[in-house]
């Protein structure tokens, strides 16, 4: 072959891998569109009882194993937290008393956003076109999200588990987080933000069962530069599952006061 | 109002209250929206004395004491004004409508257990005679609010579910399943199933777990304790509610109560209330446990 000859077989060649790449590619799309349940406003259906199937719930970083503490391939992209200094050494003191200080294992107080989604609890998604709310086995918490266009409130006192606002992405929901205090840790390990905690989550169904779940992490007064952690969401199959009651603080107060009145 | 701890509540904006179609995509009347609920918790004719909450006229009422000096923060009814002068309409008598006498059908020996758990409660002689709310536990489906803390209801396909702005509860009613969970799984909400009747939807449930009260007066109802409830769609604004407490421990026949939801007028959203996370109530009753 001459060099035009070869130049028209590479344009020819590449001609066709485009039309076969560009086919797959809407073949795809319409793979995905036929597949994903779809609510009747079009839009995924995430109606329906989930859980993670990973150890972040433990330390949401890369983790060997140790008593009590399932080893973990962590959910953070890159494994690395870009802590500031002082917030890494915060975050050190942290880890090492972390059997007593973490307000979620310690107390049974609410977990936060994040920290919500890898419990290792179950939570449903409750979606209409104006409100989702999510219902947590954990300690009953509970989110009610507005998807009407609305804004973050105002003035309000901050949160534990945040204001969130919802909108649709093309078929991802993502939700927009603020408003939180400074008392939650994101996992066992000791991981912590501030009240400055910014949270992105987006839910993007990838087919009927599986959700994958992202969150990026915004906190200017801890990190140095926003981090992102992402993982699947499993939707529980078993024929008669329900979310139960996991009364945290009930249980605690059992414990803690069986012996009451201490006075 | 309600005891409980750590109050961050209600205000602001939203559209909830906004004209609805009648039915939804997958055929439930709609009834979805903010309401407000009254009636339901209904006095007996002649309730026993309880020490608690003797009454809104009665000095002795800790929940009731304008002063701050009770056992709860003065804060507890200060943060849902916003839906003052909302509350619910009902369209009919409420409370006890069924006996007529309005005289709850107890089991003698029963009645004088719950006599002396009400005495026993204050001062409390233990946990167990520690109101729930006081510990922020689910409340059960009764002990929620008649007064500030609204309802939203959410209709997803299949399913009514209500949110309550109280400590965070909420109660899923499955509409597309017969069977209810395994009788040794139990639960504070219970297990919930429905299905419509024309405008009328009705709920059953059982799996109570023997702990959740129905009011201040009947501190506790028993895990055989089964309740029939019927919301019915009344128009777009109000919900006609009816319960009937069918409890065979306790009393010797069912008994019914009557109420209403009506819906918030003035946009308000939900906001976080959050219970244990500042609660001091027990150290305060019991003194400081004893480090572990």
């Amino acid at each position: 072959m001459n060099r035009l000859q070869e130049s028209i077989v590479v344009a020819f060649a590449a001609a066709v891998m485009i039309c076969l790449a560009g086919a797959s590619v809407t073949a795809q799309n319409a793979v995905a569109t036929l597949n994903l349940p779809r609510t009747a406003d079009g839009k995924p259906n995430l109606n329906g009882i989930w859980q993670v199937l990973n150890t972040a719930a433990w330390d949401i970083q890369d983790h060997t194993g140790q008593l009590g503490v399932p080893p973990g391939q962590g959910v953070v992209e890159g494994n690395e937290i870009p802590y500031q200094p002082q917030a890494l050494a915060k975050k050190r003191e942290n880890y090492a008393k972390r059997m007593t200080a973490d307000p979620t294992e310690t107390n049974c107080f609410l977990p936060g956003v994040p920290r919500a989604t890898y419990m290792p609890y179950p939570f449903e998604i409750v979606q209409t076109p104006n409100h989702i709310a999510i219902r947590y086995e954990f300690a009953h918490a509970l989110r009610t999200i507005p998807v009407n266009g609305s804004k973050h409130a105002d003035g309000i006192p901050s949160t534990w588990m945040g204001d969130s606002r919802g909108r649709w992405e093309g078929d991802t929901l993502v939700i927009d987080v603020t408003n939180f205090n400074d008392e939650t840790w994101f996992d066992r390990a000791g991981n912590f933000h501030s009240d400055a905690l910014h949270v992105v989550e987006r839910y993007t169904m990838t087919n009927a069962d599986h959700i994958l779940y992202e969150a990026t992490i915004e906190d200017p007064k801890v990190f140095t530069r926003p981090w992102k952690m992402s993982m699947p969401l499993y939707r529980r199959l078993e024929k008669t599952v329900k979310l139960l009651e996991y009364e945290c603080v009930f249980y605690l107060q059992e414990e803690r006061y069986k012996n009451a009145p201490f006075k | 109002m309600r005891p409980s701890n750590s109050l961050i509540a209600i205000v602001l904006f939203a559209s909830m209250a906004r004209a609805q179609s009648a039915r939804l995509p997958d055929g439930q009347p709609n009834m979805q929206g903010m309401y407000t609920r009254t009636g339901v918790k209904g006095l007996e004719s002649e309730p026993p004395f309880n020490p608690i909450d003797p009454g809104e006229k009665n000095p002795l009422s800790v929940s009731n004491r304008g002063d701050g000096l009770g056992p709860y923060p003065r804060i507890f009814g200060e943060g849902g004004n916003v839906l003052r002068g909302q509350q619910a309409r009902a369209q009919r008598p409420t409370g006890i409508v069924f006996p007529a006498d309005k005289k709850l059908p107890w089991r003698p020996e029963e009645e004088a257990k719950r006599r002396q758990f009400l005495l026993d409660m204050n001062p409390p002689k233990d946990l167990r005679h520690i109101e729930l709310n006081s510990r922020c536990a689910l409340p059960g489906p009764f002990e929620g609010e008649d007064g500030n803390n609204p309802y939203t209801i959410l209709q997803p396909p299949g399913q009514v579910v209500i949110l309550y702005d109280y400590n965070h509860t909420s109660r899923v009613i499955d509409l597309n399943r017969r069977e209810h969970l395994g009788k040794n799984i139990r639960l504070f909400m219970g297990d919930s199933i429905g299905h419509w009747e024309g405008n009328t939807l009705v709920v059953d449930t059982t799996n109570f777990n023997g702990r959740v009260a129905y009011s201040r007066e009947i501190p506790y109802l028993s895990d055989a304790l089964h309740t029939v409830e019927r919301f019915t769609v009344v128009d777009e604004n109000t919900i006609d509610y009816e319960v009937t407490i069918d409890d065979p421990q306790l009393f010797t026949g069912p008994w019914k109560v009557a109420g209403a939801f009506s819906k918030v007028s003035k946009g308000v959203e939900s906001l976080e209330f959050a219970c244990a996370e500042g609660s001091q109530t027990l150290q305060n009753i019991f003194g400081t446990p004893p480090t572990r």
